[in-house]
């Protein structure tokens, strides 16, 4: 088998590998929260009857040792069911199906922006070493990463949707135009597909705003890391060759110093995007965006312990994939890692 | 090579920077044209689970099941306090209070255009009953029987004469029977039919469902086939935003209503919008656990009286903001037998002061229990609760604030292990009787450790207010009731907070409703 196949089998079936972990967790840290989920589920005058009580906890299943669930819990994922909600009483895969696109819309936006000027910024930076943009730089980073998200997204919504009134409001699209009919769940994708351009304007314009907030963390952190790698590279003595022999700089710039550098800011945007997906909650609260964050809010103060367990499942998986392609590249960018 | 790259990360930057104003710029249509629009976008929190009907009990999923589904009996506009005709034309009970009788009115259809009949009633009506949803226990003991094609009749055991003010309650709606059937509707707790109740509309309101997200949103279009008036708006959609979003939502025309602001976030609204404010039918209360083996202080009959004498009402009226009033008794201002605003407690110091001194007790200490992230209509139970120590040091009185999140201080509070608490109370349903709950032996007075047989001439007003019947006479029982309590119970209601609602100019109509909020179907456009 040639080294980047067996590297490719051995990741994936070490991703397989955990993905079974990730269900243990999920599901021993889900069942370990104090409360009763029937208390949060039934009404108060339902509770004082033995058997509705009886009856609620045999529907869910609740009945059962909890060994035993777990083995439903897991008999259920691999035929591709994650049990009924009970708030919504769906199929929770149906509802992750209907809010995770949305998280990964706003999430895909946010990281696409980040590491288009995270990038740029850090090589900038590197290449002009304490002259007064790399300061500028560096202290805009700093601020990027240290002012918190929430406070960030409650300041954008007032200052461009409601003084410059140039961003639109809540929601992912104007609540008259309801949106497109969904396909992939995406909400610009689907406006395409659709044909319909006013629902795709309108999607992109609610997403503005949210992903730049979301983004301006993680373009100061790539900032930061791409200005040291960056710096780290051309102090090289292959760059100080390159550049003797009388490269263009550019040559040596995208040849060079950026592949070199790609490493590590893989590293970092691959783990930026697993947290942009989970720290969505806030901003999708004041956003009003249908995301994830928010049902699993929701989920968590009901106690709708399938939905709290899909939700987990999915942030666990979104990461294990990331972990997955962030090596994959490592293996294609650097051929030395196929080899370890 | 510096200066190349350099170059490019600008124009690179720029060119975002532009194409993301350009994209906010265009999407720049507004959410709805407010004059006579056609569409009508309400935002509040949402306390959401459900569109079915006969499972629905939070303030949202009641918006909704106004909208989609029709009850036998309703209030007109904001006055609950007498159920006028809605799917039932005409009702009478009969003198010894047991027999509801309603004439169903001719030509109403479902929104697939099938009759309204009186076996859609019956079956509505023994679904919610016997399905055992958090809304079963509205029609607890009452039998439900077709007499004739057009007539209902309701008998309940004993005298029920609070069941007309039932009735209008949206967990009552009438479903169209047949199609609930097909999709899963039964008489029993095995009843499937809430998935495809959630998608669908099987009601005959004046709106059906287009869309519904138990988290993000509900939009509701107009009922082609309604039979009554037709609604203003063609599509109504709600929108689950947070308070302080739905305020600039609101002042940017981005939204037409806004449900949940809080007194001081509708201060200083500009004049182009309306700002409805009206007392909540909320009542926030303090009880003094009766259980000697919870305290040995607040059982002292005396101690409750410096407390009631100790507390400075105008001062939370202050805090609540305006709107707000204070409660005189546990029935609020809206409902049948509420007690007049004059007769409510007045800060009394010197008074409470030598009922401590009556009480035997020197100096005492008391444990003041609340939700600490709870807020009704906006207002959070903190700043009442550091008030209120704040009152009675003055008399005396050490409060030792114990705030605990909702979640654990329901269950003390539930148990009745709470030495004081402080809570609030919304009507089930707008009838005096739900108030019956704060008597010995009943819901809230066993939260106060209140046992049955602990105050025989309160139990007694109480049963009697019970079977009376007829409204001045109820009013009467009511307010007797409620004296009784103010003079030797355990509960000290303190006031109702203020529900704000914030509105576009172009909305007419808009009413604050006790148990649904708002009725969309009545709002116009001007």
């Amino acid at each position: 088998m040639p080294p980047l196949a067996r590297f490719l089998v051995r990741r994936v079936l070490l991703a397989v590998l955990m993905a079974w972990g990730i269900t243990l967790v999920t599901f021993v840290l889900t069942n370990l929260v104090p409360g009763d989920p029937v208390a949060a589920n039934l009404g108060q005058r339902a509770l004082g009857d033995p058997a509705i009580v009886a009856q609620w906890r045999a529907e869910h299943g609740l009945d059962k040792p909890l060994w035993q669930q777990y083995l439903i819990h897991l008999q259920g994922l691999v035929q591709g069911d994650l049990g009924m909600s009970q708030q919504s009483h769906r199929p929770v895969s149906q509802d992750l199906a209907e809010f995770v696109p949305a998280t990964l819309e706003l999430a895909g936006a946010a990281i696409l922006v980040s590491l288009v000027l995270g990038v740029a910024f850090g090589v900038v930076a590197a290449l002009r070493r304490d002259r007064l943009s790399d300061h500028v730089l560096r202290v805009l980073s700093l601020i990027g990463i240290s002012v918190p998200t929430f406070w960030l997204a409650l300041l954008a919504f007032y200052v461009f949707f409601y003084r410059l009134q140039i961003t639109p409001g809540s929601g992912r699209v104007d609540a008259a135009l309801g949106g497109a009919p969904a396909v992939t769940g995406l909400q610009t994708v689907d406006a395409v597909l659709a044909g319909r351009w006013d629902i795709f304007s309108s999607a992109v314009g609610h997403l503005i705003t949210p992903a730049l907030v979301l983004a301006l963390y993680t373009i100061g952190l790539l900032t930061r890391f791409t200005r040291s790698a960056v710096l780290e590279v051309l102090g090289q003595d292959y760059v100080r060759a390159a550049r003797a022999k009388g490269l263009p700089g550019r040559t040596i710039l995208f040849r060079y110093v950026l592949r070199s550098a790609l490493v590590p800011i893989i590293t970092v945007a691959g783990l930026a995007f697993g947290s942009l997906l989970s720290g969505t909650v806030l901003v999708e609260a004041i956003f009003a965006w249908p995301g994830i964050g928010q049902y699993a809010y929701k989920s968590a103060t009901t106690l709708d312990l399938p939905a709290v367990m899909g939700v987990g499942l999915v942030v666990g998986i979104v990461y294990l994939v990331i972990n997955l392609v962030v090596d994959v590249l490592y293996g294609v960018i650097d051929p030395r890692v196929r080899l370890q | 090579m510096a200066t190349r790259s350099q170059t490019a990360a600008v124009l690179l930057a720029g060119a975002l920077a532009l194409a993301a104003c350009g994209g906010g710029g265009n999407s720049q249509a507004p959410a709805a044209s407010g004059g006579g629009g056609k569409t009508l976008v309400i935002d509040t929190s949402f306390d959401l689970k459900t569109a079915d009907p006969g499972r629905t009990y939070e303030p949202t999923g009641l918006i909704v099941g106004k909208a989609v589904y029709e009850t036998l009996l309703t209030f007109d506009g904001a006055d609950v306090t007498k159920p006028v005709p809605a799917l039932a034309e005409s009702y009478e009970l009969s003198e010894d209070g047991k027999t509801l009788t309603l004439k169903l009115k001719q030509g109403a259809t479902f929104a697939d255009g099938t009759p309204v009949t009186a076996d859609d009633v019956v079956f509505s009506l023994t679904r919610v009953r016997d399905m055992k949803g958090t809304p079963s226990f509205l029609l607890d003991g009452v039998e439900v029987a077709k007499t004739d094609d057009t007539t209902i009749t309701l008998t309940s055991k004993t005298a029920n004469p609070a069941l007309p003010f039932i009735l209008p309650n949206p967990a009552l709606g009438i479903l169209n029977s047949k199609l609930a059937k097909q999709n899963g509707a039964t008489t029993d707790a095995q009843d499937k039919a809430e998935q495809y109740l959630n998608a669908n509309s099987a009601g005959s309101g004046p709106y059906t469902i287009e869309s519904f997200n138990v988290s993000s949103q509900v939009t509701l279009k107009a009922n082609p086939k309604y039979y009554g008036t037709k609604p203003a708006y063609d599509k109504v959609v709600l929108r689950n935003v947070e308070a302080a979003t739905q305020k600039l939502n609101v002042q940017r025309g981005d939204s037409q209503v806004a449900l949940n602001l809080s007194g001081d976030q509708v201060t200083g609204m500009p004049a182009t919008l309306q700002v409805k404010k009206t007392a909540s039918a909320n009542v926030i209360f303090l009880l003094a656990n009766q259980d000697s083996a919870i305290s040995k202080t607040t059982p002292n009959a005396k101690f409750v009286e410096a407390v009631r004498k100790g507390v400075d009402y105008a001062g939370l009226l202050e805090l609540a903001g305006e709107g707000s009033t204070q409660a005189p008794g546990v029935i609020p201002s809206q409902i049948l037998g509420a007690l007049p605003a004059d007769q409510g407690a007045k800060r009394d110091v010197e008074g409470a002061k030598a009922a401590l001194a009556a009480s035997g007790l020197t100096n005492p200490t008391v444990k003041l229990e609340y939700p600490s992230e709870l807020t009704v209509n906006g207002l959070s139970f903190q700043p009442l609760a550091e008030r209120i120590q704040a009152n009675l040091k003055e008399v005396g009185i050490t409060v030792d604030l114990q705030p605990a999140p909702v979640t654990t201080a329901l269950d003390n509070y539930r148990n009745g292990k709470e030495e004081m608490g402080l809570w609030y109370w919304g009507p089930d349903y707008p009838d005096p009787s739900d108030y019956l709950a704060f008597l010995p032996g009943k819901t809230v007075g066993l939260r106060a450790g209140w046992k049955p047989g602990a105050a025989k001439e309160i139990e007694e007003a109480g049963a009697k207010a019970a079977e009376t019947i007829g409204d001045d006479a109820r009013k009467t029982a009511y307010a007797d009731v409620q004296t009784k309590l103010n003079a030797a119970g355990p509960f000290i209601p303190l006031i109702q907070p203020s529900q704000n609602i914030v509105s576009a100019a172009s909305v007419t109509g808009l009413e604050y409703h006790p148990v649904w909020t708002v009725d969309v179907a009545d709002l116009g456009a001007k």
